[in-house]
C-alpha cells in the first residue's frame, strides 16, 4: 500500500500512476464511504487525512510557532483516531519548508503542549467547547467534523455532502489564533464570521 | 524587395510563434497556481470555475486538470466529453501536435506536486498572423510595383524620351545627309546641355561640309582648266611636230634626189673621191630621213586611239621575223617560244616586235654565234614578254636612259640608229597600260621586257 502510494507520488511513473489508479479506484470504491475502521480508514477519512496534511501548505503560522528551522510541524489527533495509521503514512518523509512533520495522538487536552494542527474527535463531542477555549491563544488550527464545530469555536469544520468534503472556516477564530489562510483555500471554503 | 519582406516577416512570424507559446505558458502557470487548493482539496466546483476563466482566451479550445494519480479531475469546456482529452499525462512543456499547441503544466504548491494542467490551443492566431503577413507582403509588392511603374512612366518622359529624340535626329541627319537639321531642346537640364552640344557640333559639320563642297568645286574647275590647257598644248605640239617633219622632209628629198641624179648622170665624169663624197651625202640624207620618219611615227602615235583585238603573239612574232628575214639579211638564230595570246592593238604591237627584234639583230651581229630568244610568262594578271640576245649588251648603270627619245648608248659608228625605236616601244606599251624595262651586260648580251596588263584580256 505504502509502496504503491510512494510510486503514485513519484512523477516519473505516470504510466504506473494510471495503472495504479485503475487498480486503486475500483478497490477503494468497494470500501464503504462512511464506515470508520480503525485499521483501514474509510475513504472519507483518508481524504480528510490528506486535507489535514494539505492545510500545512495553505496556512501561515506566526514566526514564534516555529522557533527553529528544524522545529517540526505537529499534527495532532485528540480523542478517537479515525485515520488508522494513514495520517502517519501520509506525512512520512515529507517536509514543509524544511520542517519535518510529526503526528501525535492525544487522549486528554492536558497532554497537548504545542500543536500546529489539531483534529478534535472527542467521543460524542463531549468537552469540545472547553478544549477549544483552552487552545484559544495557542496558534493551533483546530479542525473537526462535528456539525456545530464552528459554533463551538473551531476554526475549520469538515462538511460532507454529496460524497464531497467541503469546509467551513471561522474567520474570527482564525484571527484569534493569529493564523492566516491562503486565499486559494479561502475560495474553496464557506467563510463564516 | 521580396527577399527583404520575406526575411522580415519570416522572423516576425517565428517570433510570434515563440511569443504565443510563451504567453500560453504564462497562462498555464497562472491557472495551475490558482488551482492548487482546488486539486489539494478535491473541489471540482472550484476547479471548474478556475478553468472556465480560460474562456477569456478564445484560442484555448480545451483544458483539463489531472490529479497526482493522473485522473482527469476537471475539464473545460464543460460540454466537451472527456474522451477528447488525453488519457495520460505527458511530460511538462509545450509542443505542437497536428494543428494544435499542446501543453502540460505541473500544479505545484510550495514544493508539493499536486497534479497537472493540460492546455490545448488552436493555431488560428498564428495562422491568421501568417496570412496577415502574406497579405501585407502582397499588398506592399503590388503597391510598390504600381509606384515603380508610375514613376518609370514619368521618368521616361523626362529622360529617355529626350534621348530617343536626339538619337532619331542623329539618324535622320546621317540618312539624309542634311546637316541643316537641328535637335529640339527640351528642358534646361543635363539633357538640354547635351542637345546644345549636339547642335553645335552639327553647325560645325555643316560649315565644314560647305567648305568641302566649295573646295571640291574649285578643284574641279582647276582640273578642267588644266586639262583644257594640257590638251591644247598637246595638240599644238603634235601639229607642230607633224608639220615640222613634213617640212623637213621636202628639202631632204631634194638633197637626196639631186645627189642621186648627180651620181647617175655624171657617173662617167666623176672620180672615185667625188663618188665617195656623193655617197656620204646620200647616206647622211638617208639617215636624216629615217630620223624624221621615226619622229613622225612617234608624233602620230600621240593622236591615234588604240583598237584592241585578241592577238596571238606567237603568230605576230613569226610574221615579223619572216618580214625581217626578207628585208634585212642577218645571221642571227631567232628562237620564238610559244607566246601567250593578249588583247591589244595589233599594228602597234607589231611595231613593238619589229623594233625590239631589229634591235636584237643589230646588236647581236657582233657576236660569234648570235642567238635571239623570245618567250613570255605570266606575272599575276599580267603577261610579260622577254626578247633576249647575246650581243653587244650595254652598261646596266645607264639602263634608265635607254627608253628616252634620241637616247643612245652607242655611237652611230658602232651601230646605226636614231634612238627613237625604244622610246616608241615604251610609248606604245605605256598606252596599253603596261611597263617596259631592260637588263644588260656589256659584251655579253641584253634582255628587253614588256608587260601587258591582264585585265585587257577579256
Amino acid at each position: 500500500m505504502e509502496v504503491l502510494r510512494k510510486l503514485i507520488k513519484a512523477k516519473q511513473f505516470s504510466w504506473l500512476r494510471s495503472a495504479s489508479s485503475a487498480i486503486l479506484i475500483p478497490f477503494l470504491l468497494l470500501t464503504s464511504w462512511s464506515s470508520p475502521n480503525q485499521s483501514a480508514p474509510s475513504k472519507e477519512y483518508q481524504l480528510k487525512a490528506v486535507f489535514l496534511f494539505n492545510f500545512t501548505q495553505f496556512t501561515t503560522w506566526p514566526p514564534h510557532a516555529f522557533p527553529e528551522p528544524e522545529t517540526p510541524v505537529i499534527i495532532g489527533v485528540l480523542g478517537n483516531n479515525p485515520f488508522g495509521n494513514y495520517l502517519s503514512q501520509t506525512v512520512k518523509g515529507e517536509t514543509i519548508n524544511g520542517h519535518p512533520l510529526v503526528i501525535r495522538y492525544y487522549k486528554k487536552v492536558e497532554d497537548i503542549d504545542a500543536c500546529h494542527i489539531l483534529f478534535i474527535n472527542l467521543p460524542k463531542g463531549i468537552g469540545t467547547k472547553e478544549v477549544l477555549s483552552n487552545l484559544k491563544n495557542k496558534n493551533t488550527l483546530t479542525v473537526g467534523d462535528a456539525p456545530d464545530f464552528i459554533g463551538q469555536g473551531g476554526i475549520i469544520q469538515f462538511v460532507t455532502s454529496d460524497h464531497k468534503i467541503r469546509m467551513k472556516i471561522n474567520m474570527e477564530a482564525t484571527r484569534e489564533a493569529d493564523l492566516t489562510f491562503s486565499a486559494k483555500l479561502l475560495r474553496l471554503a464557506d467563510i463564516v464570521n | 524587395m521580396l527577399l527583404t519582406c520575406s526575411a522580415f516577416f519570416a522572423y516576425e512570424f517565428l517570433t510570434f510563434r515563440k511569443t504565443t507559446i510563451s504567453q500560453l505558458t504564462t497562462l498555464g502557470k497562472i491557472i495551475a497556481s490558482n488551482s492548487t487548493a482546488a486539486l489539494a482539496f478535491e473541489s471540482k466546483d472550484e476547479a471548474d470555475q478556475i478553468l472556465a476563466a480560460l474562456s477569456a482566451e478564445p484560442h484555448v479550445v480545451a483544458a483539463g486538470l489531472y490529479t497526482a494519480n493522473g485522473k482527469l479531475f476537471s475539464h473545460y469546456p464543460a460540454n466537451l466529453a472527456p474522451k477528447h482529452f488525453p488519457g495520460t499525462v505527458q511530460k511538462d512543456g509545450f509542443s505542437i501536435e497536428e494543428s494544435y499547441i499542446i501543453g502540460y503544466q505541473p500544479v505545484i504548491e510550495g514544493d508539493r506536486w499536486l497534479g497537472t494542467l493540460y492546455l490545448r490551443s488552436d493555431m488560428k492566431a498564428i495562422n491568421q498572423r501568417f496570412l496577415l503577413y502574406i497579405g501585407i507582403v502582397a499588398l506592399v509588392m503590388v503597391f510598390s510595383s504600381l509606384l515603380a511603374y508610375f514613376l518609370t512612366e514619368r521618368l521616361q518622359k523626362r529622360i529617355s524620351d529626350p534621348i530617343l529624340l536626339l538619337a532619331e535626329t542623329a539618324k535622320a541627319i546621317s540618312d539624309r545627309q542634311d546637316y541643316s537639321v537641328r535637335a529640339t531642346k527640351l528642358g534646361n537640364d543635363e539633357l538640354g546641355l547635351l542637345t546644345d552640344a549636339f547642335n553645335q557640333m552639327l553647325t560645325r559639320i555643316e560649315e565644314q561640309s560647305q567648305e568641302i563642297i566649295s573646295f571640291n568645286q574649285d578643284l574641279e574647275q582647276k582640273v578642267n582648266d588644266r586639262t583644257m590647257q594640257l590638251e591644247a598644248a598637246n595638240r599644238e605640239l603634235e601639229a607642230f611636230s607633224y608639220s615640222v617633219s613634213h617640212d623637213l622632209r621636202a628639202p631632204l628629198r631634194a638633197v637626196h634626189g639631186y645627189a642621186r641624179i648627180l651620181e647617175e648622170d655624171y657617173h662617167s665624169v666623176l672620180d672615185e673621191e667625188a663618188k665617195r663624197l656623193l655617197n656620204v651625202v646620200q647616206q647622211n640624207a638617208k639617215q636624216m630621213g629615217m630620223l624624221i620618219d621615226d619622229l613622225l611615227a612617234f608624233s602620230r602615235l600621240g593622236r591615234k586611239e588604240l583598237t584592241k583585238t585578241e592577238v596571238s603573239m606567237s603568230e605576230l612574232a613569226e610574221s615579223v621575223v619572216s618580214d625581217l628575214n626578207k628585208n634585212t639579211p642577218h645571221n642571227a638564230r631567232i628562237i620564238i617560244q610559244p607566246l601567250h595570246t593578249v588583247f591589244a592593238d595589233r599594228s602597234l604591237l607589231s611595231q613593238v616586235f619589229v623594233n625590239l627584234l631589229s634591235n636584237a639583230i643589230k646588236y647581236s651581229s657582233v657576236a660569234q654565234e648570235p642567238v635571239i630568244e623570245v618567250h613570255s610568262y605570266t606575272e599575276g594578271p599580267d603577261v610579260v614578254v622577254e626578247v633576249k640576245d647575246n650581243g653587244a649588251g650595254f652598261d646596266n648603270q645607264y639602263v634608265n636612259k635607254l627608253f628616252g627619245v634620241f637616247q643612245r648608248l652607242h655611237s652611230s659608228e658602232e651601230f646605226e640608229g636614231t634612238g627613237v625605236g625604244l622610246a616608241l616601244v615604251k610609248r606604245i606599251i605605256t598606252k596599253h597600260g603596261g611597263r617596259v624595262w631592260a637588263y644588260g651586260e656589256l659584251n655579253k648580251g641584253a634582255s628587253f621586257f614588256f608587260s601587258l596588263p591582264g585585265e585587257l584580256k577579256r
